[in-house]
Order: structure tokens, then sequence, then C-alpha cells
């Protein structure tokens, strides 16, 4: 309605960029949402009762997915838009993309609940911070530009390397914080210069130009656009925690309050990843594809070695679930790699999926963390299939669906990431990356022994108590990861129809 | 209308059998055990009513059903069984009610129960799944509950051998399922129109290059070697057998084992005749160096279950020589004796079992004169170790034979070196069958129990079948011979120079199409 | 035609060589001046500079957290005032949209500030 109206008073002005603001709503709904949350909390002070940040939260992400429909259905009708002077895309990955980081939003903030009520840490600023971490992730899927691409990742890793650092009685939350800044400080750096170069190499920050520009022009001493394109993948790659630069993650995320961990392992792989693709896939993609294949093939099979190997040797819960999604990373990298509609697809399949198998993994570790949120060993978990039943099986539930068993998301997300590679013929990829999920399936083994086929009853350390903010979260996860394993059908649509006419073929 | 349903009610019922399961709360203990036998016998309905149903002649698939499951990958829910499945789902129906039977969990009954009626369904879906991922998606949830038997209700070492088990599985279908991916994207890149999984259709075609084939071939048959399990890859199986419970024992050899087998019969020959042929001689080879090496093995036993489970190596050895002689006979034996030994040898580790519950050692050493303390069980041990020794006139024999006899006839040499198997068997199980039940009865032997009539009528069904289909095992070889015999027709005419041994050779073109309808 | 690196590199040289001249200038005069100042050391001349009073105490000192707040939020508005200066010379262009952009972004400000305020950040106790 106002925006109609503003729209009016700017065509009336005329020659000005104009700004379609029911275009880019998600992102300003969680934006707005947040800094309105952080008022409304300040000036009320106590009066509003202890259920009110998350409430409002999950109904500003439910807005949000709310308009990502919508916009969804206008795009079909009208195509994709280029808005903002094309410094912004409305298309249906972006969309995608969106509703995956608002689903994980939702169930962030539900973990969240729980878990500040439990640890006496309640206040608005955690979901303050949760949802403008959610405004730069949109902001990024949505970029159609590389400094708002940037602009984007700023606001959501600022936002979570505070959140990670929450837990403020915690010293191994401060140290994850400080740790995540400092290293993504320095991918936010390399990303930066990678951007520079480009821009020096092509004369323009906006993705579309830059893919025009070398379509129609070949650059002979290319050293500076080479140059950029590692940059800017290091920069990704320290984001999304790929093998070699992945040392941060499993410090952080054993460190960051469990609700934060599994945000960071949904949403920020999510953004990242999203980011890559519009960069690497979307415009580099048919210039130059063959330069940087090569990396992105070796970024992923360390990745799904590193990750999946070192996980087996870790005794801390958290820690493995941080190394596992080092492997899940790889799986990604190799949809990436295979650079086609296909694999992209595949990818967007597979983000979902995993929001909600880790969402919902992080979710039971929270619990288990019990008060204090310090109890990740393995053996903290022993007998939590007799004590807790319904909870162990909805870990047991996710742990399968990470290694791949058939009827979870898991399965399906692998195979369509195989069917990518071996489509553009690296079957040799799609083996090592299976032979990745065999090593890994032996971790998550290792966790459900511990539930189930170890300790006697009666030595638990302290009872597990499931808020019910938490379960309802489980029970999302639960069922997305059910659902998409049983009915993929309207998912996988929607994911090819996202990716059909925006990556260029092969040639 | 009706028939086209049955296959997926089978499935369908045994999950729906588990939900009810899983929704009852715990402590009531007492109506789990009830809820799945009633669910299995239903099952084994059935099938009863399928078997009876079958068209005996027609080579092709029965009870068809074909719905879309995922448009976009051309997936879809396609079951059906022909002569070659028949049997084997029949088998997994039937030897449910015998297991739950047979043996009682010590504990939880809740998870015990459910987790057996979500194999049972595993265990149908695979055998008559048409469709490369619905195969794949039952062959690896099966490893699930069986993970579940092993890790919960097993004995010893009972989690090292599930997580060695479920290990060594998924590694298996790791390739398998690169492998089927690759033969779909590949057969549509030849092809051309839409991506499917459909086994039918992909058999039929034959669009891939031989290289390409073989190599797809050789992913498909490390998982299904891993299953068999073919030596050098048996190892998961003696610890898997002698580590779970009873009832576990009993379902893996009647139906995981057969997952291997079966997999070489219907998506090794019959998708990749070529490269079948090919690898005949390697396979052969395996499984000649199965027969041996598991029936030396089983000599060195001390443990009587060790024992039944290295004379599976064994068995299964001789299946899979019978499969890759690639004549008729050849693979009707191997399929007979898939269905014999799950008979035999699930009756085998019900007996080792109720041994067990009396005298809670499998130690050979530690039993001894048990045949006069226990003068029925040793008499029902008898029939059962002579059949599966292989003696005419019982079901062991006729499988064996005429797997021998399709060795010789395809693959003489290795057939030569596979009868000595024939005599090792003889000799472990006689020599474990005298140490076990001759002798002097002292102490906690002399006292054991008979069997009892419960014990009895569980082990009677078994005990009427062995001798039954040694006698008369028409019955079988009528239903499954015409789908054997287009099998072999079919490798015959998609694999130039081999020169099938026991079929009409080489037919012309223009019959060709309408004697392989059967597979369409 | 030639090595695209070393192209590269040759668009660094102007670079290279005005920042060796900047070392080379400096280096220069420090060079002449400890060539003719003169020489008399003193104790006194040792001790660190802090406003000409004694310093005291360890070098590592606590300083008051509430400082580091202030200055946060000077930083914050510093910047703003960076940011509104350039929109400000050229504010005809833009408009009505520019005047509500920048009522946007102070808005958004201004909340922070709210939040800061209610927070007891601004009392000094």
């Amino acid at each position: 309605m106002t925006a109609a109206v503003l729209q009016n008073v700017l065509a009336s002005v005329g020659g000005l960029p104009s700004i379609e603001f029911s275009s880019v709503a998600p992102s300003i709904i969680l934006a707005l949402g947040g800094v309105l949350l952080l008022t409304v909390v300040s000036v009320t002070k106590d009066k509003l009762p202890v259920w009110f940040p998350a409430v409002w939260t999950i109904s500003a992400a439910v807005a949000a997915l709310c308009t990502v429909f919508r916009l969804w259905i206008r795009v079909g009708k009208w195509g994709n838009l280029s808005l903002i002077s094309g410094a912004v895309g409305l298309d249906r990955f972006s969309l995608f993309v969106i509703g995956t980081l608002c689903v994980s939003v939702v169930m962030g903030a539900l973990l969240l609940e729980g878990y500040l009520r439990r640890e006496d840490l309640e206040g608005p600023e955690w979901y303050v911070l949760l949802l403008l971490a959610a405004a730069g992730g949109t902001t990024m899927a949505a970029a159609n530009d590389l400094i708002v691409l940037f602009i984007g990742l700023e606001i959501l890793s600022i936002a979570v390397y505070i959140l990670s650092a929450m837990h403020r009685r915690r010293m191994s939350s401060l140290e994850s914080g400080l740790k995540y800044f400092i290293h993504g400080a320095f991918a936010s750096a390399f990303l930066l210069y990678g951007i520079a170069m480009v821009y020096g190499a092509t004369g323009s920050t906006n993705l579309a130009r830059i893919s025009t520009f070398l379509a129609d022009n070949v650059i002979t001493q290319n050293g500076l656009m080479l140059g950029g394109i590692a940059l800017m993948l290091v920069g990704f790659a320290f984001k999304v925690a790929a093998v070699p630069f992945h040392q941060w993650a499993p410090d952080v995320y054993q460190g960051a309050p469990t609700p934060v961990s599994a945000f960071m392992a949904a949403a920020v792989k999510t953004a990242a990843f999203a980011g890559m693709i519009r960069v690497f896939v979307l415009a580099l993609g048919p210039t130059y594809r063959d330069e940087w294949r090569p990396m992105v093939l070796a970024l992923a099979v360390l990745s799904l070695l590193v990750g999946s190997v070192m996980a087996l040797v870790q005794t801390n819960v958290k820690r493995m679930l941080a190394y596992s999604s080092i492997g899940h990373a790889g799986f990604i990298l190799v949809a990436v790699h295979s650079s086609t509609a296909m694999g992209t697809s595949a990818a967007l399949f597979y983000l979902l999926s995993y929001t909600f198998m880790v969402m919902g993994s992080f979710g039971v570790v929270a619990v288990v963390g019990r008060k204090g949120d310090g109890h990740h060993q393995l053996s903290d978990y022993r007998g939590l299939g007799r004590i807790r039943p319904g909870l162990a099986l909805a870990f047991t539930i996710f742990l399968l669906a990470q290694a791949g068993v058939p009827l979870t998301a898991g399965f399906l997300s692998k195979f369509y990431v195989i069917r990518s590679a071996i489509d553009s013929g690296d079957t040799a990829l799609g083996v090592v990356a299976m032979l990745a999920a065999v090593i890994a399936a032996f971790l998550y083994l290792r966790v459900i022994v511990a539930m189930y086929f170890e300790g006697e009853p009666g030595d638990e350390v302290a009872p597990v108590k499931v808020p019910a903010a938490v379960s309802v979260a489980i029970g999302i996860a639960l069922a997305g990861t059910l659902l998409l394993g049983i009915v993929p059908d309207p998912v996988t649509h929607a994911a090819n129809e996202a990716t059909a006419e925006l990556v260029a073929p092969r040639r | 209308m009706t028939s086209s349903a049955l296959l997926p009610l089978m499935i369908l019922v045994p999950f729906v059998g588990a939900g009810i399961v899983a929704l009852l709360p715990a402590r009531r203990t007492e109506l789990f055990r009830p809820i799945a036998l009633l669910t299995s016998i239903v099952v084994l309905g059935m099938a009863v009513f399928m078997l009876v149903n079958f068209k005996v002649g027609d080579p092709g698939y029965q009870f068809e059903s074909n719905t879309t499951w995922i448009k976009d990958l051309g997936i879809s829910l396609h079951f059906g069984v022909d002569g070659i499945s028949l049997f084997l789902v029949v088998l997994a129906a039937g030897i449910f009610p015998i297991a739950l039977l047979g043996s009682n969990p010590d504990h939880d009954p809740k998870p015990y129960y459910g987790w057996l009626l979500v194999l049972l369904a595993g265990s149908i879906g695979v055998f008559c799944a048409l469709d490369l991922v619905v195969f794949f998606v039952f062959f690896e949830i099966v490893l699930v509950p069986m993970y579940f038997l092993i890790g919960l209700w097993g004995h010893g070492r009972r989690v090292y051998a599930a997580t060695k088990f479920f290990l060594y599985t998924m590694f298996g279908s790791a390739l398998m399922l690169v492998g089927l991916i690759a033969l779909a994207v590949l057969h549509q890149k030849a092809v051309g129109g839409p991506l499917t999984f459909d086994l039918v259709t992909l058999a039929r075609e034959q669009a891939l290059s031989t290289t390409a084939s073989r190599w797809i071939f050789v992913a498909f048959a490390v998982a299904f070697a891993v299953k068999v399990p073919l030596f050098p890859l048996h190892t998961w199986l003696p610890d898997a057998h002698t580590e779970a419970p009873t009832a576990g024992s009993v379902l893996l050899a009647a139906v995981m084992l057969k997952l291997g087998t079966y997999g070489f019969v219907r998506f090794g020959l019959d998708l990749f005749p070529e490269a079948s042929v090919w690898a005949a001689p390697v396979m052969l080879t395996l499984g000649v160096v199965g027969i041996v090496y598991g029936a030396i093995c089983a000599t060195m036993q001390k443990d009587l279950k060790r024992l039944v489970a290295y004379s599976s190596v064994a068995h299964l050895g001789f299946i899979v020589l019978g499969i890759f002689s690639i004549t008729t006979q050849g693979i009707e034996g191997g399929i007979l004796q898939m269905v014999n030994h799950g008979i035999t040898t699930g009756a085998l580790f019900l007996l080792v079992g109720m041994v067990y519950e009396r005298r809670h050692t499998r130690e050979i050493s530690a039993l001894s004169g048990l045949q006069s303390s226990a003068p029925v069980m040793a008499g029902v041990f008898t029939l059962v170790m002579l059949s599966s020794i292989g003696l005419p006139g019982l079901n062991g024999f006729v499988g064996e034979f005429l797997a021998l006899l399709g060795a010789f006839k395809g693959a003489r040499w290795w057939g030569v070196v596979a009868v000595t198997g024939v005599i090792l068997a003889a000799l472990y199980l006689l020599w474990a069958y005298q140490r076990v039940f001759h002798g002097k009865a002292e102490g906690e032997n002399a006292k054991m129990r008979d069997l009892t009539w419960s014990e009895g009528a569980v082990l009677a069904p078994l005990l009427f079948l062995i001798v039954f289909l040694g006698i008369y095992p028409k019955v079988m070889l009528d239903r499954i011979e015409p789908s054997v015999k287009a099998l072999v027709v079919h490798i015959d005419r998609n694999v130039e120079g081999f020169d099938a041994k026991d079929v009409t050779p080489k037919i012309a073109p223009a019959a060709k199409g309408a004697e392989h309808g059967g597979e369409g | 035609m030639s090595n695209p690196l070393s192209d590269l590199l040759r668009s660094y040289l102007a670079v290279g060589l005005f920042a060796s001249l900047g070392f080379i200038l400096v280096g220069l005069l420090l060079f002449l001046s400890w060539l003719v100042r003169p020489s008399r050391p003193q104790a006194q001349k040792y001790i660190s500079y802090e406003s000409g009073v004694d310093p005291v105490g360890d070098m590592w000192s606590q300083s008051q957290v509430r400082y580091y707040i202030f200055a946060l939020l000077f930083v914050m508005f510093d910047v703003e005032a960076v940011f509104i200066f350039p929109w400000a010379t050229r504010v005809e262009l833009y408009g009505v949209f520019g005047l509500v952009e920048m009522l946007v972004f102070i808005g958004i400000l201004l909340l922070g500030l709210v939040y800061a305020w209610r927070k007891g950040v601004l009392r000094w106790a």
C-alpha cells in the first residue's frame, strides 16, 4: 500500500532509481522485524511476556515466507526481474533460498526459546540478531551485484559472530565468537579483494554486466580476472567451511550456543552457497567455467574426505556434527562443480534437506546438552534410547538421513547430487562422494550405538528435559526430513523451476 | 484390479502394523506379539493367494502395478513378480511368522516387533520391486531394522557385528547407487526421452556401450557380492549370524542373504547380459572358492551357530555357481537353492537357538550326548541337517543338483571342484552332529528338556517343506522355469558369441520379440 | 601479447616507485636530523610522556568499559555524518526519494539510540 504510493510519488519525480519494495519484501520484513522488535522490547521494558520475542520472530519469518510464495507466483507470470538498477535479482533461485532461510529462522527461534529459558539468558537481542542475520542472508541470495552480495554477507556474518559469543557465562562461547570473527574477517577481506580484482578486470561489480562483458569480450591478459576468481572462491570456501578453509568450523560449532550452531550450519551455509552459485555458476559459469571448476573440484574432494574422516575420531558430538557439516559442504560443492541447471537444483534441494536434518540434529544436541550446555560428549548420550525413546528415535532418523538412508531427505539429496555429477561426466567424483558418505555413516552409527547399545539403567548424569518449543522445532525438522524423502515431488519441481532458465547450458 | 493392488498391499500392511506398534504405549507388552503375528499372517495369506493365482507357464511379470513416485527423476513404484521372485516373496512372507513364533525377545518387545515388521515390509518390497531406485530403497532400508535387531537383542560382540554388517552393506550399495544412476543417465543419453529407472525398459533396450555396462556391472556386483556374501567380502556374515538373536539369524539366512543372489539374477544377468557373460569366470571362481572355503571354515568352528553361518557361505557359493553357469538348469537350481537354503538354514538356526535357550552355550565342546536327553530334537536336527548336506529325497538335494548340472554344462571345471563341497558339507555337519548329540550326556546336558509341543509346531511347516519339496520339486520348477528360460534367451539374444547350452539356439529375428514379450 | 602477470606487475611499478621514494625521503630526513642534533642523554628523557604527568602503575591497566560504549556511539554518529554530507550536496537531484531514503537511514539509527537509552547506556553511574 504505502509502497505503491511511494512508487507513484517517485514516478512523478522521474529519472530515479525505482525501488519496488514489494519485490524485496522478504528482506525488508526480516530486517524491519528485527529492528522493530528491538525498539518495542526496549521501550516497553519488562512488560511483555517472555515468549513475545520468539513469537514475533516466527511471525516475521512466516510473513516473509508468505511473501516468498506470492513472489514465486509473480515471477512465474512476469519472468525474472532485475531491480534497483540491477543490483537485486528477483528470480526463483533467490526465492527458493530465501524460503529455506525463513524455515531455518522459524526452527532457530523455536530452539532458542527453549534454550534461553533453560540457560536463564532470555532477551530480545538473540532474536533481533537472528532476524538481522536472516535479512543479510536473503540479501545475499538475491544479490545481483557483488557489492550488494558483500553487504549481505557482512550483515549475516556480523550478526552471527555476536550470536556465537552471546552465552556470556561460557568461556568457550566467547572463544568461539572471537575465533569466528577473526576467521570471518579474513574471509571477508579475501572476498572483497577478489571483488575488487574482478571489478578491475571487467569494469563492473554488477553480475549481469560482468557476465555480458565476459561474453562479448575476450580478456587476453586475464591474470587479474583469475586472481579475482581465486580470491572470491577462497572467501566463499571460508564461509561454507570447505577444506582447507575449514579450521574454524569445529571450534566455533563446538563453542557457540547450540541453537546458534544449528543456525550457522543451516542458514549461513545456505546463504554462502547461494552467493557462491550466483557468482560462479550464474555469472561466471558460461565463460570461466573451465577455470574455476578444477578449484572447486579440489575443494569438494578434500571436504568430503577430510570432513568424514576427521569426524570419525571426535568424541564431542557438536564437533562431530561440525566435521560432518564439512563433509556435507563437500557434497554440495560436487553439485556446484557440475555447473549445470541440474547441479544447481541439486544444490538447492540439498540445502533445504540439510536445513531440516541439521536443525533437527542440533535441536536434539541442544536438549541433551542439559543446563549449562556442556554435556556434549558421546558418553552423555548413553541410554538416551531408554530414557527418552522419542528423542532418540528422532535423532536416529536425523543421523540416518545424514548418512543417506532411503525414505529420508538425505538419500534423495545425495541422489540428486550424484546424478548431476554423473550427468556432467564426473562418475569418479560421484564414487568418491559416496565412499565418503559410507565413512561418515560410521560416525552416525557411533552416536546411535551410544544412544541404544551402551549404558546401564540409572547412570544418567542429569535428566533430559524437552521444552515444548524445542519439540515443535524437532517435529518440524522430522516432518521435513521424512516428507522430502517420501514425497519430494513438489520441492524437486520447485528446485528445477528455480534453475531452469537461469543457468546457461553448457557449451 | 485386485491383483495389481496385491503387492503394494503386502508391503503396506507390515508398515501399518509397525506404525500401530509404534503408537501403542510401551507398557502394554502383551499386545505387541499378537499384532506382529497377525500382521505377518495376513501378509502370508496374501502371499499364498498370490501363489495360488500365479499363472503357470507365463514367463512375464504378474500382479504388476505401476505408479509414478518421483516424476522429475522418472522413478515409479513398479512392482511385479515372475517365476524368479515368486518363491522368494513367498519364502519371506512364510518365514516371518515362524521366526516370530520361534523366539522371544528378552527385553523391549515394542521396538523388537516394530523393527521386525519394518524388516518384513522391506523384504517383500525388495523382491518385487521392478524399478532400480525402489529396489535400492528397500535394499538399504532392510539394513536399519536388522542393525537394531542385532545390536539390541544380540549376543556377545553384538555392537561390533551390527556395525560391521551395516558398513559393509553400505559400502557395497554406495557403489551400486552410483552405478544405477550412471546406468539411467547413460541410457537416457543413448536413447533420448525422459530419464527412467524402470528395470523392464532398461533390460529390454540394452542401450549402453560394452565398456560402460561392464563398469556398471562391476559396481552392482560389488554390492551384491557383499550381500551374498562372496569371498573375500564375507567376513561380516559369521559375526552377524553368530551375534544376532535367533529370529535375526533366521531372517538373515532366509531373506537377507538372498538379496545378493537375487540381485545377481535380476539386476546382473537381466540388465547386463554381456557383462555377466564377461564376468562369469570370475564370479564362478569366487563361488567355488566360497563353497570350499566356507566348508573348510565350518569344519574348524567351535561354535555351533558359527558353523551353520559358515555353511551358509558354502551354500550360497552353490547358488552363485548355478547362476553364473548361465544355463537354464543352473539358474533354476540357484533359485531353488535360494528358497531351500532359506528353509533349511532357517530351521537349523531355530534349532541352535532352542539348544542355546536351554543350555546357554553354543560351544560344541560343551555339548554332548543330547540325543539321550532330547531324542525328538535330535531326530528333527538329523532331518534338517541331512537336507543341508543335500541328501537325495530332501529339498537341499534338488537345488544343489540342478546347480551342479548346470555348472557341468556351462562351466565344467568349476563344477568339478564344487562337487568336493558336497562331500565337505557331509563332513562338517555329520561331525558336528556326532559331537553334539552322540556320546555321553553329563551334567546339564543330561537334564536338557526335549522339544516342547509349541516348538515342534513352529518347526513342523519347515520339516514338511523339507520333505515335500525334496520329493516333489515340480510345483516350484513349473513356475520358475518359464521365466528362467526367457532370461537365458534374453542373454543369448544380446550377447554375441554366447551359446546358450540348453535353450533352442539362436532364434530367427522375427520370433525374438514375441518370445521375449514376457519381460516387457 | 605478453605474460598477463608481468603486465599486472608493471601497472604496480608506479606504486612501487612512489613507495620507495617515500621511504627514501623519510629516511633521508631522519638521517639529517640525527647528523646535526646534539645528543645529551638523561634518565628523564626516557620516561614515557603522558600529558606532563608522571606515569605510575602497570602498563596493562584497566579502563572504564563505559568509555568503550561512548566511543562506539560516537563512531556510529560520526559515520552517519560522513554519509549525510555527500548526500546533502546532491539532495536536489534525488528529491523526495532521497529525503525518504535518508529518513529511513536516520530512523534506523534513532531506533538504535532509543535502544541504547532504554538500556541505560547513556547514564554515567
